[in-house]
């Protein structure tokens, strides 16, 4: 039962890059989501039917929730946490499915996601205000702030990677020990205590995403608004 | 939990192309769609507000104009009171004078009825007042009552003026052979022979006279000069009489 177990091992080598269960199922999960969204979207109607009027409403959707956070940055940055709540919705919900694991309840996966939002914040950061003005936010209100603001810059991201991949992964050996030990039908409690979790998982992780990117373009507004 | 780093690497780069998967196949489309309707949207809320700005401005002219016609209505309604009014005060004159004329003619009429009531009625006396003097005439008229006309013809003859001889001779175009003397009775010689020498002298001509008798003269005497007739006769008068009765 190693796939069952804490440890991911590389399900088949691809030259020296070993590729892992986590990376296949992400893949099929990106099939899928490309799939959905081309069929959806082949022949989309200024009249929509039910399906298309379900898509712009969770499109529409992430787009309120974002313009709450970045009203001025929400074209922007929209695209980019909008992806991480359907790509972590389907990746926590997939663990649901039997013989599969949820990409996030591996840890590399949830730190390169985390990573990417400790890169994203930097670079849509430099690109809207540039790199003096961005980099100088970390020197106010003091210089002497200037480790403090690196090692909150770190342990967020830490803080992101880990909580994700605690939280699904104590999910899934949740029910897999209770499953082992009660029987067939006892870890449906768990697994609809799951659905929650995946989604609630996906909501932080998107939202905490939001909030830094935004906070970091809105850092250069927030010192000209404490000018005037 | 051990880190795998090609599993971060090709994470990351899944996720990459995951971002653009969405945006490319997701995202767009939908916002576009969503934009075009929302342009779309507000196009027909635009076309609304304008043809909501026309219907406003529409309704604020044939507000207007119904004002107008209420108004025009009432001078209209004005107008025509004071024509019916004119007209009605116009058409009472007019009565009135035609009422005053046809009163006027009736008086006339019944004036002129009473009048002619009046002359039948003198007629009707003139006629009965000529029948009743002809039938006593007739019985009490004889020869006495002749020879006392033709004196009495005699004697206007003879008192005519100069004047009026002179008119009379003018007034007799031709001359007639003989001048015609007619009675009712046989005329005694002395009143013939004072009738000739009265018309000699009136006449101023030496004609001679036949003396004729018709007793339809009842009595008098009728005396014929060409076209010229003087009459002092019973019938004569009376005819007169009753020819007066009919003028």
């Amino acid at each position: 039962m190693e796939s069952t177990s804490i440890a991911i091992a590389p399900v088949f080598q691809l030259g020296p890059i070993g590729i892992t269960n986590t990376v296949i199922t992400t893949w099929a999960i990106m099939a899928i989501i490309w799939l959905f969204a081309w069929l959806v979207t082949r022949r989309l109607k200024i009249e929509p039917g039910p399906l298309q009027t379900a898509v712009e409403g969770i499109v529409t959707a992430t787009e309120n929730a974002v313009a709450e956070v970045a009203p001025k940055e929400a074209p922007r940055i929209m695209v980019f946490i909008g992806s991480f709540w359907v790509f972590l919705v389907i990746a926590n919900l997939s663990g649901l499915i039997p013989g599969v694991h949820a990409p996030t309840r591996d840890l590399s996966a949830t730190a390169a996601l985390a990573f990417i939002v400790f890169l994203s914040t930097h670079w849509f950061g430099v690109r809207l205000q540039g790199w003096k003005s961005y980099l100088h936010h970390y020197l106010t209100p003091s210089p002497i702030l200037l480790p403090f603001h690196i090692i909150s810059e770190i342990t967020r991201t830490v803080a992101l990677a880990v909580r994700l991949f605690g939280n699904i992964m104590s999910l899934e050996m949740a029910a897999l020990l209770i499953l082992l030990v009660a029987g067939f039908l006892a870890p449906v409690p768990i697994l609809m205590l799951h659905i929650v979790e995946a989604l609630v998982q996906a909501y932080i992780f998107g939202m905490l995403a939001l909030i830094y990117v935004a906070g970091g373009v809105q850092s250069q507004q927030l010192r000209e608004s404490q000018k005037e | 939990m051990e880190l795998s780093w090609s599993t971060f690497v090709l994470e990351i780069i899944n996720f990459l192309v995951l971002v653009w998967i969405l945006k490319r196949f997701l995202y767009k489309p939908v916002l576009e769609v969503i934009a075009r309707r929302r342009a779309d949207i507000d196009s027909t809320l635009a076309d609304a507000k304008n043809a909501q700005e026309e219907a406003d401005a529409l309704k604020v002219k044939y507000e207007g104009r119904l004002a107008e016609w209420d108004n025009e209505r009432k001078q209209a309604r004005e107008s025509l009171d004071q024509e019916i009014e004119q007209e009605r005060a116009r058409k009472q004159a007019s009565l009135k004078t035609d009422l005053e004329k046809q009163k006027e003619k009736a008086q006339v009429s019944e004036a002129h009825r009473q009048a002619e009531s009046q002359r039948k009625a003198e007629e009707t006396a003139l006629a009965l007042g000529a029948r009743f003097a002809s039938r006593v005439l007739e019985q009490a008229a004889g020869a006495d009552t002749e020879s006392r006309l033709i004196d009495l013809v005699i004697e206007e003859l003879t008192s005519l003026s100069d004047e009026r001889i002179a008119g009379l001779r003018n007034n007799w175009a031709t001359v007639p052979d003989a001048i015609i003397v007619t009675t009712a009775f046989p005329i005694d010689d002395n009143q013939k022979h004072k009738l000739e020498q009265v018309l000699a002298t009136v006449t101023n001509m030496d004609l001679p006279i036949e003396f004729k008798q018709d007793q339809t003269l009842v009595a008098g005497i009728s005396i014929t000069f060409g076209a010229w007739v003087l009459g002092a006769s019973i019938r004569d008068e009376l005819k007169g009489f009753a020819e007066l009765a009919n003028d």
